[in-house]
């Protein structure tokens, strides 16, 4: 300990007098410590983060739609493909087995006024009485619509969160009027928060009316239109082949033809997840193994420098008594002071970039797991380095070493 | 009182084929409170001498008791604990550590020996550099002395363990003549004071200040005369 604490005042003083050497040599070992660090708090972030969204999705829940969400070149080649028929949802519940709830959704953008106050380009959302089976909406005030008032095609919506904030801040909402498209809508519920799918897409910014309401309104074909189907969770795989089977002979298919609509599910977004996870974890892990072999020789190189240059240096502490453990620790020491020096300098980046990334991108918070891993890391890297220049120094001849110019 | 008991040195170098007998079977003693001057021209075997003496190195045979313990067998790290304690170097070339104070350069040692008071080593360095009459100067680096300012901050590392035997290889070497005199009767005063000084020197005029001086010729022994 005491030679510990000795060994670390001449590496403070030895470093401190090389200041310019001393900051280049740790900066490749700055670099691969922020990366690694930046790279476990993305992974972390990106992974509350798609929790969360997840649970938007619901894992028991199919959606037949034009198009598949993960796409690759192929758009050309469905974008031919018919529209999404959703009266066809009736034919799917009846002719499934495995069909427990099918629900129909439509929407597009649109503004919503309230006296002077307006809501734009806000996500109109039309659906089905059933919808709320098949999604996590909930709501916090009022009531949902009935399936009397869309087949009366009444003028009633539920508001977002944000939407409700925003139109009506110091008010009641439930039974206000609302216009949307110059069409007098009834506010009958509130939803709760809900936050954002991907931190992009927030459900919080919608307004929720009868899909035969929606379609009296928006007489065109355009906008997102899907049939959202719950099925029992683990006969996730039968039930998409079942219900791939049903829909071709509601359309009509020949065996020989492609089918032309997808079913999608959770599952191809944590496919499409993993990927985006793997790509993040394998460049921050390539990035961090690269700069820290290259700043690790960089060190080895400096410290081979130093002890050469200090030759006659460590002669006189030889002569004077110093121990063989002692020299190899002092040079040690310098080269883990490097190396920490790094790694606590990266590591203060990192932090301030996590802290940006949690600001303004997404979650994402550094554990302390992260941090200490961080310095063992570095620490590491500063024995392995120094190990050979040290080994080197211990071993000198005092006698050659107090004649070297 | 013996101090130093040197039996049958031999110090043998492979120079590839030829065999370089740097010793050649040296057999001395000195006793405590000598001051003595080992002399001899360049190859005569005077540093290499020096170096056993002062346990840098050891003989490829025979048997040096120092104190009464035989320290030619010794491993470094035992070696490296018996120049701690027992051996003061001076140097022809001060070899002072440059980015520290007189103080931090004289506390040296004693940091080696296991002093674990920041307290007692400040107090015992302090001794050390008031003896060489430089505590004015203490806080001061070495690019900031002159040269026999140098040599005296060296003399008192040398002496703040209380070793033995001061052994001072050249020690006016780079100095001019006159501060070689101040630093000369620097050795005349330790010795009074009881210290063995063993100087290793080339010149006469130095070898003078000694009361014996030994002088070697190809690894032996030529002459052994007491002056004083």
């Amino acid at each position: 300990m005491y030679f510990f604490l000795e060994n670390l005042r001449i590496s403070i003083t030895e470093l401190w007098g090389n200041k310019t050497r001393s900051f280049l040599t740790a900066i490749g070992i700055v670099i691969g410590i922020v990366a690694v660090t930046l790279m476990s708090t993305l992974i972390t972030g990106v992974d509350n983060l798609f929790d969360k969204s997840m649970s938007f999705l619901g894992r028991d829940v199919v959606y037949v739609e034009k198009y598949p969400w993960i796409m690759g070149d192929d758009y050309w080649l469905m974008r031919n493909r018919p529209q999404i028929d959703l009266e066809m949802a009736s034919k799917i519940k009846a002719q499934s087995n495995y069909a427990l709830v099918v629900a129909k959704e439509r929407g597009r953008n649109g503004d919503v006024t309230y006296g002077k106050q307006s809501a734009e380009s806000i996500f109109v959302h039309g659906v089905s009485t059933n919808y709320p089976l098949v999604s996590p909406i909930e709501i916090a005030d009022g009531r949902f619509f009935t399936e009397s008032e869309n087949r009366a095609r009444s003028q009633v919506l539920v508001l977002g969160y944000e939407v409700a904030e925003n139109l009506f801040p110091n008010e009641n909402p439930i039974g206000k009027e609302v216009f949307l498209r110059s069409h007098r809508f009834r506010v009958i519920g509130i939803l709760k928060k809900m936050g954002k799918l991907m931190g992009a897409f927030s459900l919080d910014t919608q307004v929720i009316l009868p899909v035969d309401s929606y379609e009296k309104i928006f007489r065109t074909q355009w906008g997102m239109r899907r049939i959202s189907i719950k099925v029992p969770e683990s006969e996730m795989d039968n039930a998409i082949e079942e219900l791939t089977g049903v829909i071709r002979v509601l359309r009509g298919l020949k065996p020989s033809e492609k089918t032309n609509f997808a079913i999608n599910q959770q599952k191809a977004f944590e496919q499409q997840y993993s990927m985006i996870k793997m790509a993040i974890g394998g460049t921050g892990l390539v990035i961090t193994i690269m700069s820290l072999i290259v700043g690790g020789i960089g060190i080895a190189n400096i410290m081979f420098v130093t002890v050469k240059e200090r030759t006659r240096e460590i002669g006189v502490r030889k002569a004077l008594g110093a121990r063989r453990n002692i020299i190899l620790g002092q040079f040690l020491m310098e080269s883990v002071m490097i190396t920490g020096a790094g790694g606590v300098g990266g590591l203060l980046i990192a932090s301030i970039l996590s802290y940006v990334i949690n600001a303004f991108v997404f979650p994402a918070q550094m554990s302390f797991a992260v941090g200490f891993m961080a310095i063992a890391l570095s620490t590491f890297v500063g024995v392995v380095a120094g190990w050979t220049p040290a080994r080197k120094a211990a071993d000198l001849d005092p006698i050659e070493a107090l004649r070297y110019e | 009182m013996t101090l130093i008991k040197v039996k049958d040195f031999y110090k043998i170098y492979q120079m590839g084929l030829t065999e370089v007998r740097a010793l050649n079977g040296v057999t001395m003693e000195i006793q405590e409170n000598e001051y003595l001057a080992i002399m001899g021209q360049s190859g005569s075997g005077k540093s290499t001498l020096m170096n056993l003496i002062g346990c840098l190195d050891t003989p490829t045979s025979g048997d040096y008791y120092l104190d009464g313990v035989n320290v030619a067998l010794m491993s470094d790290d035992e070696l490296a604990m018996i120049r701690n304690k027992q051996i003061g170097f001076v140097f022809q070339t001060f070899n002072l550590l440059p980015k520290s104070s007189a103080l931090r350069n004289v506390e040296l040692p004693l940091i080696y020996s296991g002093i674990y008071s920041k307290e007692e080593r400040m107090k015992m360095a302090l001794i050390a550099i008031e003896k060489v009459g430089l505590g004015d100067r203490m806080h001061h680096k070495p690019n900031e002395l002159s040269g026999g300012q140098r040599q005296r901050v060296a003399i008192a590392r040398a002496l703040v363990n209380n070793p033995a035997i001061i052994l001072a290889d050249e020690p006016t070497g780079n100095l001019d003549s006159k501060t070689g005199v101040e630093i000369m009767s620097l050795f005349d005063e330790l010795h009074k004071i009881g210290h063995t000084i063993i100087l290793v020197t080339h010149e006469d005029e130095i070898a003078k200040h000694a009361h014996r001086t030994i002088h070697l010729v190809d690894g032996k022994i030529s002459k052994d005369e007491n002056i004083k």
